[in-house]
């Protein structure tokens, strides 16, 4: 007893230094800001020549997640409906994908789709550029068509990023399509709709309300787990520029470590307002209903 | 076939190491996530702040800047300091596995703090009410009342998060690692023509790593939903 009221006289006055900490925080932020923006200013002539080329690169990160992401929706729908078939060979196939995609990692996936599987198809004659190429040839703008390095890289690049994501998305809209109640799908059938109405018209408009968070969610990951594209060669974006801007600055240390801690800053400026947006979705979703 | 035999030997030597840097690097996240949620739950700005910025900085960048930023950015400025300070000779720990053990435990140490940090708020509010009503300190209250309740609840977000690790361990190889990733890069460009078959041996050394602790966790959830 003596020691609980101890304990509550001595409170306050802890409580007091505590609060006064706040204040020391606040102005050591605002020290930690003003230099944080001095080191920036102090870098300024790295900046000029680097920001135009990150930026371009950050352009180049976003396109190849919308991109990516569009196709990981594809994958995923299919892969949702395979899990969800009537048919034991589709369920097992879909099963397997994606234990198998979701059970090894990004990089070594991307490793197969840049180095193996490329080299496979072009063995059997299998040219992406070139069927672009040709392609583009056709209405007259093939100049618009950039290099076989380039152009290759990428295309197997996107293709990698949205074949592993597309493992993420089955189960996202799986979890989504058995989140509807069954007495929906047999209300509808019951009412005289087939069962591709049934889906399109009554189960899949509430289940996308579910997926949109994690939806959401995954593709501020993609936006981060483009970053490594960098590593097959040839994709130009965010993260292989930085690499490519600071590895010659190696004699220089403190500019090398700039330009990456620059590149992150632009990764965090793309990524961080997604997230806000992911919460603010979830927030408003969660109220729905 | 050959060649599986061959690559055989190293790829297991690159299992071992992969292993240990998930462990050990899991490890550290954990104790660093457990500080970040304490800190992040506090009354006091100074505390929560610095917490806060941290987790949305860490989970709003890519782990592979964060890699090349400790490995080469930070290695370069510890070589920088050892030119003037050559007493300290910091830039020698600066190699692969502190790089990567570092970016690993950074990365998640911000990750599972929101796993602890959702552990506690599930926890309902009563429990430290009738804790601290009951004359127990508030170190008391969480260490015997809220952490037992929450820690059932944690395991499957944080098993689920090891295969994460598991996986981004891989992202280690970009900066010379030595762990399954880059003894496939390694055998890979030494056999240009015919890669196919060592990709198949590391992607199944890494399901037989993976899949078992994702049904261990499955197994564990379902036990954990019925006993609820």
């Amino acid at each position: 007893m003596q020691q609980t009221l101890n304990r509550a006289e001595s409170k306050p006055k802890a409580q007091i230094w505590f609060v006064l900490l706040d204040f020391v925080f606040y102005l050591l932020l605002v020290a930690f800001l003003a230099g944080f923006a001095l080191y920036i200013y102090s870098n300024r002539d790295l900046i000029i020549i680097d920001f135009p080329i990150l930026l371009q690169g950050a352009g180049a990160t976003i396109v190849i997640s919308l991109l990516s992401m569009v196709l990981a929706t594809i994958f995923g729908f299919i892969g949702a409906m395979g899990r969800l078939s009537r048919f034991t060979v589709f369920r097992l196939i879909a099963a397997v994908y994606v234990e198998v995609i979701r059970g090894t990692p990004i990089l070594v996936q991307l490793f197969l789709w840049g180095f193996g599987i490329s080299a496979l198809l072009a063995q059997a004659g299998f040219n992406p550029h070139d069927i672009a190429f040709q392609m583009m040839t056709v209405v007259q703008s093939n100049s618009l068509v950039p290099s076989e390095f380039i152009f290759n890289a990428a295309f197997y690049g996107i293709l990698g990023l949205s074949f592993n994501y597309g493992a993420y998305m089955t189960e996202v809209f799986r979890a989504g399509i058995e989140s509807v109640p069954r007495g929906q799908t047999e209300a509808a059938l019951s009412l005289g709709l087939d069962s591709a109405q049934g889906l399109r018209r009554i189960v899949l408009p509430q289940a996308i309300r579910i997926t949109i968070p994690p939806f959401t969610n995954y593709f501020i990951t993609l936006v981060q787990d483009s970053a490594l594209l960098s590593t097959i060669g040839g994709v130009i974006e965010l993260q292989q520029l930085t690499t490519a801007l600071a590895s010659p600055l190696s004699s220089e240390p403190n500019k090398q470590l700039f330009v990456y801690i620059f590149g992150a800053l632009i990764f965090l400026a793309i990524c961080y307002p997604l997230a806000l947006l992911a919460r603010y979705l979830e927030a408003r979703m969660a109220l729905a209903y | 076939m050959a060649l599986i035999q061959q690559a055989l030997p190293d790829f297991l030597d690159g299992t071992r190491n992969t292993i240990i840097y998930c462990v050990s690097s899991f490890s550290l996240a954990l104790l660093f996530g457990l500080i970040l949620a304490l800190m992040d739950s506090s009354r006091f700005v100074w505390l929560k702040a610095p917490a806060r910025i941290y987790i949305e900085v860490i989970r709003s960048t890519p782990m592979i800047a964060q890699i090349f930023l400790i490995y080469y950015g930070l290695s370069a400025l510890l070589f920088d300091l050892d030119v003037n300070f050559p007493v300290l000779n910091l830039a020698q720990y600066d190699n692969a596995w502190v790089a990567g053990i570092a970016a690993l435990t950074i990365n998640y140490a911000a990750y599972e703090a929101e796993v602890f940090r959702a552990g506690f708020l599930s926890v309902e509010r009563g429990q430290t009410e009738a804790a601290l009503s009951l004359g127990l300190s508030s170190g008391q209250n969480f260490f015997r009342i809220v952490l037992p309740q929450a820690i059932p609840l944690m395991i499957p977000p944080f098993v689920n998060d090891l295969i994460y690790m598991l996986k981004d361990s891989a992202v280690v190889s970009v900066i010379a690692g030595t762990e399954l990733t880059s003894k496939l890069d390694f055998w890979r460009v030494h056999n240009g023509s015919n890669p196919i078959p060592l990709f198949i041996l590391a992607m199944a050394l890494y399901l037989a790593l993976s899949l078992p602790t994702s049904y261990l966790a499955r197994w564990y959830e379902q036990k954990l939903r019925a006993a609820l």
